[in-house]
């Protein structure tokens, strides 16, 4: 809770720092800012060329499959980019962290929501391509796609709890930079992302396990909103929110036990 | 205010501090052999406020992490340190200023990193940009800066929060000679406004005139705390006499009075007495004639010695120091007994209690025989002048006529 009240208090602080974040990113690039809407497009380009007219996947439910799989990539890039960079963070951030002291907390929660503002000036492409599609009468419009940022709440959660655990565990783990991204690989395939769970037709056992696996109600609530064009489930809704909360507390515990070596070390 | 503070690090493995996986994973007692590293042992002391301290030391006695446990940057572990007031630490300046992005921005966060608001550093700006001088370049990334803009520019920051203390690590060893003096001047002023500073330094004889006292560490713990112009003297002599240790022609330093008495032994200083009328005194009137008389003995005749006094007020200033190598004087061989007296025609000092120090020591500062407050001198006057310095003097008007 506490980890909260301390961002909470250095609210001004994270704003700048995300803003610095943001633009040393776009600096000295010709398209600056543009890239964040730029990126997605040119994503949903190469899979719609991919998926149309290399490989045609069916599951029922997800035509067409460039969109579906655009609605499941988007949170899943924002989340995956948030914990990747919250393993250097803290390293990239040595200079300020022991030489002007300010704390800890505030880095990965920088990371987190740099990378929301990234997954939220993408919206817009996701918006459009909804849009394209329901005008050529491929797909209707999900209107739904109004209550997105609720759907983000959880995905924030999340991204929050495993950056901040992620952030102060790199720190004395090195190893956990490398071990990070290939657990994000595992988590990526085992989450209803390329795939709904309902089309897989795979042996009782090994479904049950896949239904299990909590981060899928966050990929099925955003979805659902983004692309299905309903309404989530409230179980899959609510399951989705605890996951967030859970993550979150756990991961800034890890982080309260590891927080007064992290300077030490980077 | 440090109180019984301790700093261990713990060094892991071969490898220092990055642990790996491997290490954590298979290990066979599931306690890895932990290398620890004391950094300050039991370190007690107390800072004025206002109080300008120069913390002086070879390299790792701990001087810097005893900086960065004030500035809490580092926790202690064990004791405890309190502080009052805004800190700021000038470690490295410039620290933590993003390449990619425009000065200004930078200057924006590094305030706001130091606690100032947004629109508190924005109101500084003007300041801080004609201290950094650095012009149309704080509109550009600063990655394109000179190495002497960008110290300009961090010193500029960490100055304009406007601290009540300062903590500063050797941050003015960079930077070219002009650049330092304003630097300094701009500490000067600071420090006048009641700014308490703890300073790191090397340079010894900036610390002695910059500082109100010195602290002197070594192996994490405080060797010695006083005026800086003795512990500076106790630093030299240090230094000088472990140069000495290789040669073997001389021989080491040793503690001879906890704090107050330290030297090789080769010279002793038998006894040291003011002399005043004829007579050893106590007491001395204010502008009055007086003497001192250093008594040594030669243990290993020296050809390079200096003779020294420092006086000091009660609360520890200095009021004057000179050597025989100052005055030019040039030795050539020191044995056996003997008498140097240090003749003054006039002791303009006010009315209060003095302390006097006296040292025979080799030119390099390697000390033979260095005792601190060796002798006391009570200085007496009809009025009750402020200040230590009462020189004779005399008021004349002259009015114009209308």
């Amino acid at each position: 809770m506490t980890h909260a009240v301390l961002l909470w208090r250095h609210r001004a602080l994270v704003g700048v720092l995300v803003r610095r974040e943001l633009a040393a990113r776009y600096r000295a690039s010709v398209l600056g800012f543009f890239w964040s809407l730029l990126n997605p497009l040119l994503l949903l380009v190469v899979y719609s060329f991919v998926f149309t007219t290399i490989f045609q996947p069916r599951f029922p439910g997800g035509q067409p499959y460039p969109l579906f799989l655009f609605a499941g990539l988007l949170p899943w890039m924002f989340f995956s980019g948030a914990v990747l960079d919250a393993a250097v963070t803290m390293v990239d951030n040595g200079p300020l962290l022991a030489k002007v002291m300010c704390p800890p907390e505030i880095f990965p929660a920088v990371t987190v929501l740099a990378h929301m503002v990234n997954h939220l000036l993408a919206l817009p492409v996701l918006v459009a391509a909804m849009g394209v599609a329901a005008l050529f009468g491929a797909h209707p419009f999900p209107w739904t796609i109004v209550f997105l940022p609720l759907a983000l709440v959880p995905w924030v959660l999340t991204a929050a709890g495993v950056a901040a655990a992620v952030a102060a565990g790199a720190v004395h783990l090195r190893d956990l930079r490398d071990l990070v991204g290939h657990l994000l690989n595992l988590l990526f395939f085992s989450s209803p992302i390329i795939y709904s769970l309902d089309g897989l037709g795979l042996n009782p056992k090994l479904m049950t396990v896949l239904r299990l696996n909590p981060f899928a109600s966050l990929v099925e609530v955003y979805r659902d909103l983004a692309f299905g064009g309903r309404i989530p489930e409230m179980q899959t809704a609510l399951t989705a929110l605890l996951v967030g909360l859970v993550v979150f507390f756990l991961g800034t515990w890890v982080f309260s036990r590891l927080r007064d070596t992290i300077v030490e070390a980077v | 205010m440090f109180e019984d503070v301790s700093k261990v690090f713990r060094l892991k493995g071969r490898k220092g501090r990055h642990e790996t996986l491997k290490g954590a994973l298979f290990s066979k007692s599931g306690r890895r052999k932990a290398v620890d590293f004391q950094a300050l042992a039991d370190i007690n002391m107390a800072v004025e406020p206002g109080e300008v301290v120069a913390v002086l030391g070879p390299n790792g006695s701990g001087k810097s992490t005893l900086l960065k446990l004030a500035g809490g940057i580092f926790r202690p572990t064990s004791g405890r340190v309190r502080t009052e007031g805004r800190i700021t630490a000038l470690i490295e300046l410039g620290a933590g200023f993003h390449p990619e992005i425009t000065g200004w921005e930078n200057v924006i966060i590094n305030g706001m990193l130091l606690g100032l608001s947004r629109r508190e550093v924005e109101q500084r700006m003007d300041d801080i940009l004609e201290f950094a001088g650095i012009g149309d370049f704080i509109d550009r990334p600063v990655k394109t800066y000179s190495s002497g803009m960008y110290v300009r520019l961090g010193f500029a920051v960490a100055v304009a929060v406007d601290p009540d203390i300062l903590l500063i690590d050797e941050v003015l060893a960079v930077g070219d000679e002009a650049f330092v003096a304003r630097c300094l001047d701009r500490l000067a002023r600071m420090r006048r406004r009641g700014v308490t500073m703890i300073l790191v330094t090397h340079d010894l004889d900036m610390a002695a005139a910059f500082a109100d006292r010195g602290i002197y560490l070594d192996h994490g713990h405080i060797i010695a705390d006083g005026p800086t112009d003795q512990v500076v003297a106790r630093y030299r002599g240090d230094v000088a006499g472990e140069r000495a240790e290789g040669e073997k022609s001389r021989g080491s330093v040793r503690i001879l009075e906890e704090g107050r008495r330290w030297g090789t032994g080769d010279v002793e200083i038998l006894n040291v007495e003011i002399w005043a009328d004829g007579r050893p005194v106590r007491l001395l009137p204010s502008g009055g004639a007086a003497d001192v008389r250093v008594t040594y003995r030669v243990h290993r005749p020296v050809d390079d010695f200096v003779f020294g006094l420092a006086w000091h007020g009660a609360d520890g200033t200095l009021v004057s120091g000179h050597n025989t190598d100052l005055d030019g004087l040039e030795g050539e061989l020191l044995e056996g007994r003997g008498q140097v007296s240090c003749l003054y025609s006039s002791v303009p000092l006010a009315a209060g209690s003095y302390t006097l120090d006296v040292a025979i020591h080799a030119k390099d500062g390697l000390a033979y025989d260095y005792w601190c407050q060796a002798s006391k001198l009570q200085v007496t006057a009809p009025v009750q002048w402020p200040g230590i310095w009462a020189p004779s003097h005399s008021w004349k008007g002259y009015p114009e006529k209308k």
